[in-house]
């Protein structure tokens, strides 16, 4: 099968975007559906922009390559994925899109819809058997490996025509077990630290804190002075079981091994329990028990929070709101711990095609254009999605070095050059599979510290209780075949 | 011409049994098709391995059970919803009552005020339920920042971050979105009730508590039990409140049966646990309905 993608029948040619649009009125309809049902959904994106930063020169914008497909293609292709945390990607993908269409002969469609209400649209096609021929979800989605195609064959064409994919990109999205690709992985956002330049400057740290001992230090202190808290969550939400993680594997914790088994209960993740319990004492407040993955953006942009850990988002979110504010954010990257300095990536592409898919070739090719015009997505999402592919985008460094949405300093984000040895998967250091997934979704980690930390068990029992409920998913996938160990 | 000739032939549309299963249709057909089947699809799930991603069905006996009765945030959970329930529905009674005797009174703008007490009970769960968030916000809440300008706090309450005030949060939402569903089923009742019997209590020199304890209230007893029941069953089956507001945190303080039912079956992917959680709230539901309907047949009767 890889076959089908290494005989292109055409060369590769720059390509201008068209300025028509796919599907708008589908997209609102779907907008203000999910608005309705989903209600939970409107406050759940990491801080989605209403009006983002604009370019310095708009002639930056790279310019979009063209391979014609293995073979001739037809029909439709139904596309079901997230919007966007930076809408300008949304536009720019949809045109993209519909201009790939119109390339090959496919009648493409695509539906954004919030990705909060993503998992459960999937669940409800891939029970019906009937739904989108391609489906994206920001977050792993390996438990639906039993009904999507087996993807290798497309991972084997892109690491022969990019070279090697990102381990992270592939640790999300290869079952070890089963040998097989869930999904495809082109892309990924990493989780740094965001900070409030003024506020730490003010207790000697202007570059912020580059350690897990750092943080509690300037935090505690920047709250004994100014009453602003340190903002790392310990909600049930996504940023709260980042945060977790990353903690977690700084103090040399982890929930599994490489060979996916539970070794959660460890004096590691006791000491990292005991670290969560006094960074809430001394440098936090109640208010991160509730919070929405929007809460910590909000609370940054607001001077509320002196330090919190997200992607890029909160920060594009402030320069387009208040430029003042916008330069007062700096970055760090991973927080060093007793063992490591490690975060969760934030935001990992999974692209997925049921079994049912009326036109699985169309969706295979789509995804290798998509690909191979990832310098456009990094660019149009303003540097939020980078390449699981690293070679695809060969001006990445130079836009973080000099960033072309106009960030003060140019260099800001520099420190992301070398994301890729401060982040890992979300199951490291073993694969993400739908055990670690069902604990990521139903925030054994963020409860194990937060009970800690409220006082309501001793960190050593809380780990023995995390223990308990990870094992038994555990047991449950592997009793599918799903989970090695 | 015989007398038998000039009498029209009596049709389908003249039996009475007919027109009314014709006319039941409709509410059966939509009855097993939204109720009946994924009551019965639920079942079949408890008892089975299916998850998210694989729909195929391998019968596991009552395995889901016993994992699931193994799990502490189940208890957690079923406690949660107990006490979630119980005070909701005694809130709900007390309030609908009170505000169900302020509606049947006269006054002016009458129908101004039944409007705005009805908005809760009209307004889409979903959205009504975003706003009390905003309204609740650690950082942003209007509660807040007028409980602070009154002098009543030093600092944010923080409603929605501590178990405490986090389940009073969640309670609240529940009681002012279902207090005018219960006040309009008391109003109902409170008009029924002849005006003699009150002008007769009034003659005797019972007064308004008087009246209230020994004349209105024994006379719509009934209704109250109608519009308790209806309160507890729509509170306990209830996910939307606690899902949006807190996500059953902070560590699962709020977590309520059907908001675990749907993180273990839809989020975390295993459809079979999942369904085995949501399948406790049958029992209870199911003697819950056997109390509405005899309340109702009992009214009928009088």
């Amino acid at each position: 099968m890889a076959d089908r993608f290494s005989t292109p029948r055409g060369g590769t040619t720059p390509h201008t975007p068209r300025t028509d649009s796919v599907g708008l009125s589908r997209r609102g309809f779907l907008s203000s559906t999910a608005l309705a049902a989903g209600a939970y959904g409107v406050l759940a994106g990491c801080a989605s922009e209403t009006s983002g930063p604009q370019a310095k020169n708009a002639g930056n914008a790279p310019k979009e390559v063209f391979t014609s497909p293995a073979k001739k293609l037809g029909g439709s292709l139904s596309i079901l994925m997230w919007s966007h945390f930076v809408p300008r990607h949304d536009k720019w993908f949809d045109k993209f899109v519909a201009d790939w269409g119109k390339k090959v002969g496919v009648d493409v469609r695509v539906d954004h819809i919030n990705t909060v209400d993503v998992p459960r649209r999937a669940a409800s096609e891939i029970q019906a058997g009937r739904g989108h021929d391609l489906i994206q979800h920001i977050a792993p989605f390996s438990q639906y490996e039993p009904s999507v195609l087996d993807l290798s064959d497309l991972v084997q064409e892109a690491n022969r025509r990019w070279g090697q994919q990102l381990e992270l990109c592939r640790k999300s999205s290869y079952n070890p077990n089963t040998r097989r690709f869930y999904c495809y992985c082109p892309g990924w956002s990493p989780d740094p630290g965001d900070f409030r330049k003024s506020m730490w400057a003010d207790v000697g740290m202007p570059n912020g804190p580059t350690t897990w001992d750092d943080l509690l230090r300037g935090a505690a202190e920047i709250k004994k002075r100014t009453g602003v808290p340190c903002g790392i969550g310990l909600s049930p939400e996504t940023d709260s079981n980042m945060a977790a993680r990353a903690l977690l594997w700084s103090f040399g914790g982890a929930v599994q091994d490489e060979n996916e088994k539970v070794v959660l209960n460890s004096d590691a993740t006791v000491a990292a329990v005991e670290y969560m319990a006094r960074l809430f004492k001394d440098a936090e407040t109640s208010e991160v028990f509730s919070w929405t993955p929007a809460s910590n953006n909000q609370a940054l942009i607001a001077g509320k929070s002196s330090y919190i850990l997200n992607s890029i988002s909160a920060w594009r979110t402030a320069m387009g709101t208040n430029r003042k504010i916008g330069d007062d954010i700096f970055f760090v990257p991973a927080l060093r711990g007793p063992k490591a300095a490690l975060a969760a990536q934030h935001v990992i592409q999974q692209w997925i095609v049921p079994k049912y898919a009326g036109n699985a070739d169309a969706a295979k090719e789509f995804l290798l254009h998509y690909t191979a015009n990832f310098p456009a997505v990094t660019f149009h999402s303003e540097l939020y999605d980078l390449p699981g592919w690293p070679s695809l985008v060969p001006q990445l460094h130079g836009w973080l070095d000099n960033d072309p949405w106009g960030a003060k300093p140019a260099n800001k984000l520099s420190l992301l050059k070398t994301a890729t040895s401060w982040s890992a998967n979300i199951g490291y250091p073993g694969p993400s599979n739908p055990a670690i997934g069902e604990i990521f979704n139903t925030n054994v980690l963020p409860t194990m510290f937060g009970r800690a930390a409220r006082g309501q068990t001793s960190p050593r029992q809380a780990v023995a209780e995390a223990e308990g409920r990870a094992n038994a998913i555990f047991k449950n996938w592997r009793s599918r075949g799903l989970v090695g160990g | 011409m015989t007398a038998g000739s000039g009498r029209p032939k009596a049709g389908l549309a003249d039996r009475d049994g007919f027109l009314a299963w014709v006319m039941l249709l409709p509410s059966v057909v939509y009855i097993i098709a939204l109720v009946g089947v994924p009551f019965l699809l639920a079942i079949a799930f408890a008892f089975s391995d299916v998850t998210t991603g694989d729909p195929s069905f391998d019968f596991v006996g009552f395995g889901n059970f016993a994992e699931v009765f193994d799990d502490g945030v189940f208890w957690r959970s079923l406690r949660n919803t107990l006490f979630f329930t119980l005070v909701s529905m005694v809130l709900i009674v007390v309030f609908g009552k009170i505000l169900a005797n302020i509606l049947v009174a006269d006054f002016h703008g009458k129908w101004f005020v039944r409007f705005l007490v009805l908005l809760p009970w009209t307004t889409p769960v979903a959205l009504s339920t975003v706003s009390w968030l905003w309204f609740l916000d650690s950082i942003f809440s209007p509660v807040d920042w007028v409980l602070r300008n009154l002098g009543l706090i030093d600092a944010n309450v923080v409603w929605l971050g501590r178990p405490g005030t986090a389940m009073a949060s969640v309670i609240a939402v529940q009681v002012w979105r279902l207090t005018p569903l219960a006040a309009v089923i008391v109003m109902a009742g409170l008009v029924a009730i002849p005006r003699d019997i009150n002008e007769a209590a009034r003659i005797d020199g019972a007064g308004f508590w008087r009246r209230m304890f020994e004349v209105t209230i024994p006379l719509t007893l009934p209704v109250i039990a109608v519009a308790g029941l209806f309160g507890a069953i729509m509170t306990f089956t209830d996910m939307t409140v606690p899902y949006v507001l807190t996500r059953g945190g902070p560590t699962h303080a709020t977590d309520v049966l059907a908001s675990w039912a749907y993180f273990r079956g839809i989020e975390g992917g295993d459809v079979g646990q999942g369904a085995a959680i949501a399948l406790f709230l049958f029992p209870l539901l199911f003697a819950g309905a056997i109390a509405i309907l005899r309340a109702v047949r009992r009214l009928e009767a009088r």
